[in-house]
């Protein structure tokens, strides 16, 4: 098969840290790149709907939070699992200078979409070097 | 045949909890026969059934719906698409990297007593929802009774 098949990825359950609700947390799986402006960050939170996501950043620590959608399931008896269902949970320590009011979230198709934009004085400038 | 809980005696907590067990209880259930296609592959689907029909459920979060193809074929369900990184523009560089993108296809053979031709599909919140109703002949009928005319 092609080389860029999409192979089976188990949601990996979340350790340590003890939840205040009660049931099995997941760790969503993320992409994080920067840019000069920022740093952008997806997420995967499949069964999260728009409005039951929570992002924090408190003590430079950013806290991803999504509730998952269980009403989905609502009446159904299962016949064959692959996938089990829960909240998703996710904690990372930046470092990097932000400028926090500028945070923004949207989350599309189970995917939240994280800008993070760097602070002025964090951005990369281009200082010109006289010759001569 | 286990029904998920909803009552309000348990809360939402006790929901959630429910659920899980339930899932774990049918994870891979050997009973249930797949068809062909092996179980492990994207994306995940779990199969369930309620008085409708069936309602299969795949956790594909970040799909371009336009470009993703569901087709049957007898008993035979095909998901098939591609999942794409949005590619970061300029200097970039990534911190991390864990969501695979790529092609996908999967079939699943589903149980017997359907009808594939009237099987509806929605996606939201990243789960792709198809809808597969029982065939005319196997809905649960009403049978009237006469009483003794006069």
């Amino acid at each position: 098969m092609a080389a860029q098949e999409l192979a089976a990825h188990e949601k990996q359950p979340v350790e340590g840290q003890e939840k205040t609700r009660a049931g099995r947390y997941f760790r969503p799986d993320v992409d994080i790149y920067e840019t000069d402006d920022g740093l952008h960050l997806r997420a995967d939170m499949p069964g999260v709907k728009d409005q039951d996501v929570e992002v924090t950043l408190e003590n430079g620590v950013l806290t991803i939070e999504g509730k998952v959608w269980v009403d989905a399931y609502k009446g159904l008896s299962p016949l064959y699992t692959e996938y089990n269902v829960g909240n998703y949970f996710r904690q990372f320590e930046l470092n990097e200078a932000l400028d926090e009011s500028k945070i923004s979230a949207k989350m599309k198709d189970g995917v939240l979409e994280l800008e993070l934009p760097k602070a002025e004085a964090a951005k990369p400038r281009r200082i010109e070097v006289k010759i001569g | 045949m286990a029904l998920l809980r909803f009552g309000s005696d348990i809360g939402p907590a006790g929901v959630l909890l429910s659920l899980q067990e339930q899932l774990e209880r049918f994870l891979r259930n050997p009973n249930f026969s797949l068809g062909l296609s092996a179980y492990g592959g994207f994306p995940p689907i779990n199969v369930f059934s309620d008085n409708q029909g069936v309602l299969v459920i795949a956790e594909a979060p970040g799909l371009d719906a336009k470009s993703t193809n569901l087709s049957a074929q007898g008993r035979t369900l095909t998901i098939s698409g591609e999942r794409k990184s949005d590619e970061p523009k300029g200097d970039s560089g990534y911190h991390r990297r864990e969501r695979s993108v790529g092609k996908f296809s999967r079939s699943i053979q589903l149980p017997e007593g359907l009808d594939l031709s009237k099987a509806e599909a929605k996606y939201e919140a990243g789960l792709l929802m198809v809808r597969v109703p029982k065939a005319e002949e196997h809905k649960p009928r009403q049978i009237s009774i006469q009483t003794g005319g006069r």
